[in-house]
């Protein structure tokens, strides 16, 4: 019960980031792709920059365990990667942005959203055994992280994401790799 | 203070703001219940249970078997949980759309790019939608559960997925967007 109340109480706060950061809006989604409006990046690397030095830094204090990490399988990750990306720009959403766009009351979320994703499941839930075990079985790597996988320190690891990701939110701020989107003053 | 509660109306944050606030949430989610967030794997538990309902036979097979179990799991308790954040998140600044005209096709820039006609947006998302949800199993989760999840334990096929999905975004874009790209 505790397990699902918690889940409940993360789930609205993630929802409600959502919202806030635009991503329920399609052309939040799709502008990244276009590099007129890079909200998406510079959300996702923001949340990734945080939690990351959070739970490496918990980790070091002892006070936290990591679950199960994602499993690497390079083909399979990079080519689900290539088939996400076309998904995205063409409905503008993910997975939880959808929901949380439903949330809103907006029924291009609502009906073609919804009912698409259940049907994806269902097909891949009835295709998995052709294409899974083959796919992840090709450069399969398992449940691990970069600082073991090329036994470099965490922390230094973490500082130069954290860098990387300032330099690259300077990029888009101050240096223009945002462009103007001409589609605005049509 | 009165900045505080004015922020929490403004329609769209800073993307710094709301991602530190994501980056919290995917704290306390290993921190609480060493658990990560997730929205895919909801969709194969809830299709499995109508499956099994519905075509019994079909839905008798490994994957909603052993390994997506059908049922209301933490999963899709949490994607319960982003639906009404995103509707607590609307209501805040005064844009929930339940009941209003004209959210059968909500976004300007579609509208512009590809018309108003409701079945065309609705066609393209429904596709979209299931890409996406196929995409997501073959790569072993979506946005949520692999770039987020995975990437603040800096695990590899986070990085993978991330490149992947914006490489293929970029050309998609291009492509359907042509001279107004």
């Amino acid at each position: 019960m505790m397990n699902y109340i918690v889940a409940l109480i993360l789930g609205v706060f993630f929802g409600f980031a959502l919202n806030k950061a635009g991503l329920t809006k399609y052309h939040k989604i799709v502008n990244v792709f276009r590099f007129t409006d890079m909200a998406v990046l510079q959300f996702m690397m923001t949340a990734l920059v945080v939690s990351m030095s959070g739970l490496y830094i918990l980790r070091g204090l002892g006070l936290v365990t990591f679950p199960v990490v994602p499993a690497t399988y390079i083909v399979g990750n990079l080519l689900g990667g290539l088939i996400f990306g076309v998904g995205m720009a063409l409905s503008g959403y993910c997975p939880g942005t959808c929901a949380a766009g439903a949330g809103e009351g907006k029924l291009d979320y609502i009906v073609p959203g919804l009912l698409g994703f259940l049907a994806g499941a269902a097909i891949y839930g009835l295709t998995y055994q052709q294409v899974f075990p083959a796919i992840s079985a090709i450069a399969n790597y398992g449940n691990v992280v970069m600082p073991d996988l090329w036994n470099l320190n965490p922390y230094l690891m973490v500082l130069l994401f954290a860098l990387m990701s300032l330099f690259l939110f300077y990029m888009i701020d101050r240096a223009g790799w945002q462009r103007k989107d001409m589609l605005k003053d049509e | 203070m009165k900045f505080i509660l004015n922020y929490l109306h403004k329609e769209v944050w800073s993307p710094y703001v709301a991602g530190i606030l994501l980056g919290l949430v995917g704290i306390a989610a290993v921190w609480i219940s060493n658990s990560l967030l997730g929205a895919s794997g909801a969709f194969e538990n809830l299709v499995g249970l109508i499956g099994k309902a519905v075509a019994p036979a079909a839905f008798d097979n490994m994957y909603f078997n052993f390994i997506m179990p059908p049922g209301i799991t933490t999963s899709v308790i949490l994607i319960v949980g982003i639906f009404f954040g995103g509707m607590i998140g609307a209501a805040s600044s005064g844009t929930l759309k339940w009941g209003a005209k004209d959210t059968a096709n909500s976004d300007h820039q579609w509208k512009r790019i590809f018309g108003p006609q409701t079945w065309k947006r609705w066609l393209v998302a429904f596709v979209g939608a299931i890409v996406l949800e196929y995409a997501a199993g073959i790569a072993g989760g979506c946005t949520s559960g692999l770039a987020i999840s995975g990437g603040m334990l800096l695990a590899p096929a986070a990085f993978l997925f991330i490149a992947g999905m914006f490489a293929s975004g970029i050309v998609t874009a291009l492509i359907i967007y042509g001279k107004r790209y």
